[in-house]
């Protein structure tokens, strides 16, 4: 067995730039998100919130509050002396990791000058590695010097100690009009259909509003947008008409310019003759609210919106209408020209969605989905709370002014007062954000979901902790859907999303996962300088222009599909191109982004939708926007300089690219639709945990699966600085190895840095009964040895300040009386470090100082634990401890019942433990298998992988056996001579020609395996280990990397015989932490019935549960009428029994009701049952009890 | 011998030759004797020969990285010099002590201090650093580097002084200590694996080759090397002068019949026999180095003779208490 345990010590590697690059990439999508809102997200949205004007309701007076910059302070220990406060100590303390947030805000009164007054936030969370974070760019020498991992990638936020991240939520891709079918549609009100053109438009500010562009019956449209918590729904021709000063003729010229007569139902054609009278009727409709000029328009839309509008009730209606057209109609465009173009462009799409002449567009489809980042929802999280802060600040101060009529608005102290009042409830809700995950707004905030937007980052093991912040969600919602179409893979993830990496159950296909080569757009080059979009917009500009694209000014070109192509930037139609020259212009934009010209960000999306017949509406769409999937692909266009070139493209984009596989084959596709790319590599479509398991082609697909879910459940090594943790559970292996059968993935990842399992020798034979039904039997021997030791590590933190009862102060102390110096207390009253304690036995104690009482703390539950860690956290102001974390660790070697897993979802229970004496041997070798598992795990299951890791690791075991014992010299030059497992290896051309490999692993291996003398297969002849005769069969036998999984009996066994039982029923209670029963329940119980096991029956449903001896009266038949009659001599014997206990007299009882004990009769009987007596005596009915001494059970009627 | 209605003995009388004996390995037939006698010492040797083995340890400073019982399972799994142990008493049974390593019948006591003042190496604790009160209980490592040293290590062994560096504990970094006590008793495999003297037994049945050599005969060269070549451990050979198939190696068989199907492929059924002598064993012997590999076959015949005779006196007097006592059952 070659036993390459994962290098313990991180520190040995250089501290330079690209330590680890390949696992910060994989976290970069978060901090970037995060960094953008620290550099400008944060200023650019407080500047987007409009002034709030307060008018004096007495007086004319007016104050107008303004905000102008945030200042954000990285997390400090102490403000004043800027002393830095370091994430372990957060950790330890269970504090956060959060920095002073601070906005200058502009008093201006009745217009005078401006006054700046700084106002205090509270406190905003840090994400670890972001640009404020202190820990940013440290090499891992100060990282460990910090505590901290050296691996450390950051991309989570501490609350409380606690560790959590915001999860990615997928969002409507943004900017780009979508073509909808929905039957919502129709409830909007009569005369809807479900046909919509729907567009999430994004402000500067990252703030969304959703615009969608209803069909009607009658062939108009309505715009519909949320404006607090209703949705208002606006004629398409008033809207048209209020945005630009234009004529009827214009607005129907531009509506009907994609129409030509030239061309019938083709390819291409959009468009029919309705559209002309589907103009007129929008125009008819505008015509009918005898609304004519731009001006009335505006009026009637700001009459309909002056209510509704906050902030507007003074102002006219035109001031309303245009905040209105501002402030909620395609937000993502600022020119009116602009909004009217795209506009008109949303009806022609939307008409021909109606038509059928172009298809609707799949909402589910990543094609049209976009990230919600950490970054972006903080900011539009905070804008809508600052917003919040400023309503609840007007109010006040509004209510102030009517009571208090001296309260003038130019006191200044006085509105700071009020404005301080809320103000820190910013910082609060940003942090239940974080803790909670709730997003508590008034209005939806244009988010998918108000609840679950954070999850806690588990250090389990690394793979869980990875796919924390790989993961994307579809959404809460999606989750309590009847439907699975939400759940579906869909063809245009492919590369983005890993179809493997889904959880089975209830989130499946709603959580995926990115895959390892998935990035997602950011507001920064890769260098790492900040995008300039506005300069990037108009280079590309030029750079379109002279690529063919006829540039608008300001209006339509007056003709459309299939003759030209409208071309959009970012949701802003910027010109139009013939159809004839657009492949031309698209290979044109595509060589500049190869050539990384600045007028091309890297990331940009080149979305051509080319014509079709009833497919996609057609259209040139650029988008440099953030929060887009990306993933690199190669290029086949040659350049001068020959070298392959590696373009990001797009999920959108990618839908109409023709990308082939590097297997050399053409997939298929048509001569006249070449390849232009080509992927890089085939397991660029896995995550990174499913790009872990070895051969996973091999592997029949939901094993792959079970294997990504069983990956993240596994025992490993959570972390090397273990040592400083604090996680309220963690998992430790003793003994991990690096995996001698590995993927490429594995060294670029450095998952030696957290191994989580064991080669283990595995033979596949049913030894016994043993290992039926995938129990296995592991060698006691190897445990003995030490395979697959582990402990848990729990941290207990105690915080007297919050425990206290009243005002009583408590302390850590030891009773004085106590001179037991063996005691595990220690005289600060906390247990000694390294000291092992027994289930109740007390370890630590508290000194109450009013009453002087020592109140000891035992330990709860059953395992004995020993002391590893004690830390104190803090103390109070006369110096004594307050705040202390105390880690226990529990031993949990292998036992039976314990559950382990191979990388190939072949999961197990361990059956025996066997000793090595009794494992069957190998002759020539002496070898005895650490594991048995049973070949019935095979046939069904189809995970050939796990026989090719077998074979491929025994071939390499030998090699090194062999090298080792010949030249002891060489084994250092063995290190990293691991059998490369990388999935689809096969599939990738080599040099020239050649397409695949002829021969297959086991082809590879197996000459290598009988070079060695073993058989070609696999397989040995293996003995009885009993008996010391051969086996009837030839045995397979190799070692396979099994993982240890976090399931253990120690944690879930439950067993009881008596103990605490219910109040009410007297029935044994449930649940494992009280030590109670497992139920009994009804499926059972009709079992038993089946069986005719009537004493069983009895035994557990009565015996051992509610036995209960009632006494019943049988002359009136009830159970609850039986009183104590206290006779004088009962009354006497009580008086004796101050004396000598005698012998307990027996119970005189009677009959309440007949007043006498001559019925009295016991009756043996569930409790439950005397209880259903008593609740139907509570409602007035009676329950009579028969009783008689005949045998038969049915008495004759 | 008499083979009288009565009772048929079934007496045999195994025969033992030793073919290689060094210090810890040992390779030898077992003769005239069943599989059950041959695995009955196999068992007792890899699980029922004492040896002694860190059992209890008391640490008094530890501020390494490896928790306390980390570092004491490590300890355990040491192997120590164990030729005394039989004549040892298992702490349970003794009545010098109550089997707390307070006397020398049962126990030996080891002591191990270790500080890193270096600040730029780790140092390593290794099994080197314990201290024996015992000269004859130490280390397996520490005892082989002495007898090196003195002159009297096995002439066949290869290795050099720099191969016993001992066996790695714990690696400490400056500041960091471990201090520590620790027992050593007598134990047996059965109870747990660091009694183990053995590191491997494994015996095979000796292989019975019969070559059909009028068959053989009309195979051409061609096919002989091609079926030669068909077993993956080197039991035929061609000799390059008569060209006819031979046996080299008998042992080397595997019982992996590659031979017989390749036979049968190439249309020759019957062109070899091979069956397992019932009778006849070769044992191959590797030990920890506790203790030698010749003590190792000794001390297991002992014990399955011990065993064999708490048989024998329960059958006598109907009593377990024999066999019990040394199950440790009682």
């Amino acid at each position: 067995m070659v036993t390459a345990a994962g290098k313990s010590s991180a520190a040995t590697a250089a501290g330079k730039d690209g330590e680890y690059a390949t696992l910060r990439e994989l976290y970069r999508p978060h901090i970037e998100s995060f960094d953008y809102f620290l550099d400008e997200g944060l200023d650019k949205m407080l500047l987007s919130i409009r002034p709030m004007d307060i008018s004096h309701p007495s007086s004319s007076d007016t104050l107008r509050i303004s905000l102008e910059k945030g200042h954000l302070l990285p997390p400090l220990r102490d403000v004043r002396m800027a002393k830095p406060l370091y994430p372990q100590e957060c950790r330890q303390a269970r504090i956060s990791y959060s920095g002073e947030f601070k906005v200058d805000t502009l008093f201006q009164f009745n217009n005078g000058a401006p006054m700046r007054q700084t106002f205090n936030f509270g406190h905003l969370p840090i994400m670890l590695m972001s640009k404020l974070c202190h820990l940013r760019g440290a090499d891992s020498r100060k990282l460990i010097y910090h505590g901290e991992e050296a691996t450390e990638m950051g991309g989570y936020f501490i609350n409380g100690g606690m560790e959590r991240l915001i999860r990615i939520l997928v969002l409507q891709k943004r900017n780009y009009p979508m073509g909808m079918v929905r039957g919502a549609f129709e409830k909007r009100g009569p005369g809807y259909t479900d046909k919509a053109v729907v567009i999430r438009c994004v402000q500067q500010d990252q703030t969304s509003v959703t615009v969608k562009l209803y069909y009607l019956q009658n062939g108009s449209a309505r715009l519909g947008f949320w404006l607090g918590a209703r949705e208002v729904l606006l004629p398409v021709g008033i809207v048209l008409k209020a945005l630009i000063d234009t004529s009827d003729r214009e607005i129907f010229a531009s509506l009907t310019c994609c129409y030509s007569d030239k061309y019938e139902r083709g390819k291409g054609v959009v468009s029919n003759q309705l559209i002309g009278e589907r103009a007129q009727i929008i125009l008819d409709e505008v015509r009918a609210l005898s609304l004519l000029t731009r001006t009335q328009c505006l009026e009637h839309i700001g009459q309909y919106f002056r209510s509704a509008m906050e902030g507007f009730e003074k102002d006219d209606y035109q001031t309303v209408a245009e905040a209105v057209l501002k402030d909620y109609v395609l937000v993502h465009l600022q020119n009116n020209h602009a909004k009217f173009n795209l506009l008109i462009f949303m009806l022609q799409k939307l008409y021909a969605l109606v038509d059928q002449t172009a298809s609707p567009d799949n909402p589910d489809a990543l094609q049209y989905q976009e990230a919600l980042l950490p970054g972006y929802l903080i900011t539009v999280f905070l804008k809508d709370r600052i917003q919040d802060w400023l309503r609840k600040s007007k109010r006040l101060i509004i209510e102030e002014a009517t009571k208090n009529k001296s309260f003038e608005f130019d006191n200044s102290q006085e509105i700071r007062k009020f404005l301080c009042k809320h103000s820190t409830s910013v910082g609060r809700a940003i942090e239940s954000l974080i803790k909670i995950g709730r997003a508590n707004s008034q209005s939806m905030l244009d988010l998918p979901q108000r609840e679950g937007m954070s999850i806690q980052a588990e250090r389990l093991n690394f793979h869980r902790y990875i796919s924390h912040f790989r993961s994307v969600h579809r959404g809460s919602a999606f989750a309590k859907m009847r439907t699975t179409t939400v759940r579906k893979l869909l063809p245009e993830s492919w590369g983005f999303l890993c179809p493997v990496h889904t959880p089975d159950g209830e989130p499946c296909g709603l959580l995926n996962h990115m895959t390892s080569a998935c990035r997602i757009s950011s507001f920064y080059h890769s260098e790492g300088a900040m995008k300039d979009f506005e300069k990037i917009k108009d280079r590309l500009l030029a750079e379109l222009v002279r690529g063919g694209m006829i540039p608008l000014s300001p209006k339509m070109e007056h003709t459309g599909p299939p003759e030209v192509l409208h071309v959009h930037l970012d949701g802003c139609i910027v010109g139009s191109i013939g159809s004839a020259k657009i492949e031309e212009l698209v290979n044109y934009i595509r060589r500049l982004k190869l050539l990384a010209h600045p007028a091309t960000p890297e990331d940009l999306e080149v979305g051509y939708v080319p014509l079709s017949i009833g497919g996609a509406y057609p259209g040139l769409y650029f988008f440099t926007s953030p929060a887009r999937f990306v993933r690199p692909v190669k290029n086949l266009v040659s350049l001068p300089d020959g070298e392959p070139h590696i373009e990001l493209i797009g999920a959108f984009e990618q839908a109409f690219m023709e990308i082939r596989c590097p297997d050399g084959g053409d997939g298929g596709r048509k001569e006249s639709f070449p390849a232009t790319h080509e992927e890089i590599h085939p397991t660029a479509m896995l995550s990174v945990v499913a790009n872990l398991t070895p051969w996973s082609e091999h592997n029949q697909s939901p094993r792959n699966m079970y294997q990504c879910q069983m990956a993240k459940q596994t025992m490993g090594f959570c972390g090397q600085a273990l040592k400083f943790r604090t996680d309220v559970k963690a998992f430790h292996l003793q003994t991990p190895q690096s995996p001698i059968v590995r993927t490429a993935t594995y060294k670029k990842y450095h998952m030696d840095e957290f191994p989580s399992g064991t080669n283990a020798i595995v033979a596949v034979l049913s030894y016994t009964g043993y290992d039926m039904e995938d129990a296995m039997i592991l060698n006691k021997s190897a445990v003995d040895r030490g395979m697959f030791r582990g402990d848990i590590y729990q941290t207990e933190c105690i915080d007297l300040s919050t425990t206290r009862r009243g005002s009583v102060a408590e302390i850590f102390a030891k009773s004085s009386l106590s001179r037991d110096s063996s005691s595990v207390i220690d005289s600060d009253g906390l247990p000694r470090v390294g000291e092992t304690i027994v289930p109740n036995e007390q370890y630590y104690s508290t000194y109450n100082t009013l009453t002087g009482a020592i109140r000891p703390t035992r330990l709860k539950g059953t395992e004995p634990a020993a002391i590893d860690y004690v830390a104190v956290n803090g103390t109070n102001s006369k110096g004594s401890l307050q705040k202390v974390n105390i880690r226990l660790r529990r031993k949990r070697n292998p036992i039976i019942g314990d559950k382990f897993s191979s990388r190939h979802g072949q999961k197990g229970v361990c059956s025996q433990l066997w000793p090595d004496i009794d494992m069957p041997f190998s002759a020539n070798t002496g070898m005895r298998p650490d594991l048995i598992i049973n070949p019935h795990a095979f046939p069904s299951r189809m995970t050939i992988a796990m026989l090719l890791e077998s074979i491929a690791a025994k071939s390499l075991a030998c090699l090194v056996l062999v090298v080792l014992t010949h030249y002891l010299f060489l084994a250092g030059s063995l290190h990293g001579n691991f059998v490369d497992a990388t999935p689809f290896a096969s599939s990738v051309k080599e040099g020239d020609g050649n397409p695949w490999k002829p021969k297959s692993i086991v082809d590879e291996m197996g000459p290598m395996l009988a070079s060695y003398g073993f058989n070609y297969h696999g397989v040995e002849v293996l003995y009885s280990g009993l008996f010391g005769t051969e086996l009837t069969c030839e045995i397979f036998i190799g070692p396979v990397y099994y993982q240890r999984l976090r399931h253990m009996v120690s944690d879930k066994f439950q067993v009881r015989t008596t103990g605490r039982i219910d109040q009410v029923t007297r029935q044994p209670i449930g649940g494992r932490k009280h030590g109670g029963g497992i139920r009994f329940g009804e499926m059972e119980r009709d079992a038993l019935l089946a069986h005719g096991a009537s004493y069983l029956l009895h035994d557990r449903l009565h015996s051992c549960s509610d036995y209960h001896i009632a006494d019943v009266c049988s002359l009136c038949g009830s159970l609850l009428t039986a009183t104590v009659i206290k006779s004088e001599t009962q009354m006497k014997s009580k008086r004796n029994m101050l004396g000598v206990q005698t012998v307990k007299p027996p119970k005189n009882l009677a009959c309440q009701a007949c007043q006498t004990n001559k019925g009295m009769e016991t009756v043996a009987m569930p409790y439950v049952f005397r209880y259903l007596a008593a609740e139907l005596a509570a409602m007035n009915v009676k329950l009579d009890l028969r009783l008689s001494n005949r045998t038969e059970s049915h008495p004759q009627q | 011998m008499d083979r009288s209605a009565a009772g048929v003995s079934y007496q045999r009388f195994p025969r033992v030759r030793i073919r290689e004996l060094k210090d810890d390995y040992a390779k030898f037939e077992l003769r005239d004797t069943d599989a059950s006698m041959a695995n009955a010492l196999r068992r007792v040797m890899i699980a029922e020969v004492p040896t002694v083995a860190i059992d209890l340890v008391e640490i008094e400073s530890n501020s390494s990285v490896l928790n306390d019982e980390f570092i004491a399972h490590r300890l355990g799994l040491i192997p120590l010099t164990s030729s005394g142990a039989m004549g040892m008493r298992f702490s349970r049974d003794c009545d010098a002590c109550d089997g707390d390593g307070s006397c020398e019948h049962c126990s030996v006591e080891f002591h191990l201090a270790a500080r890193a003042t270096d600040a730029n190496k780790t140092l390593e604790v290794t099994s080197n650093d314990l201290r024996s009160t015992d000269p004859k209980v130490c280390p397996v490592d520490q005892a082989m580097a002495y007898q090196q040293a003195i002159g009297t290590a096995d002439p066949y062994d290869t290795s050099t002084a720099s191969d016993h560096r001992g066996i790695l504990i714990v690696k400490l970094r400056r500041g960091q200590e471990l201090r520590l006590r620790a027992i050593a008793r007598k134990g047996i495999a059965k109870d747990h694996a660091k009694w183990s003297p053995a590191a491997t037994v494994t015996f095979m049945y000796e292989p019975d080759i019969r070559i059909n050599e009028e068959l053989m005969e009309t195979l051409t060269l061609e096919e002989k090397t091609s079926w030669v070549e068909s077993s993956p451990t080197k039991v035929f050979d061609i000799d390059p002068n008569t060209q006819q198939v031979v046996v080299v190696d008998r042992e080397a068989y595997t019982y992996d019949d590659e031979v017989i199907k390749k036979a049968e492929a190439m249309g020759k059924p019957g062109l070899i026999e091979i069956s397992a002598k019932e009778d006849s064993f070769v044992f191959t012997v590797e030990t920890t180095g506790a203790i030698t590999a010749y003590e190792l076959i000794i001390n297991a015949i002992t014990v399955l003779r011990q065993k064999l005779d708490a048989v024998r006196l329960q059958e006598e007097d109907g009593d377990f208490t024999g066999l019990d006592a040394h199950l440790g059952v009682a």
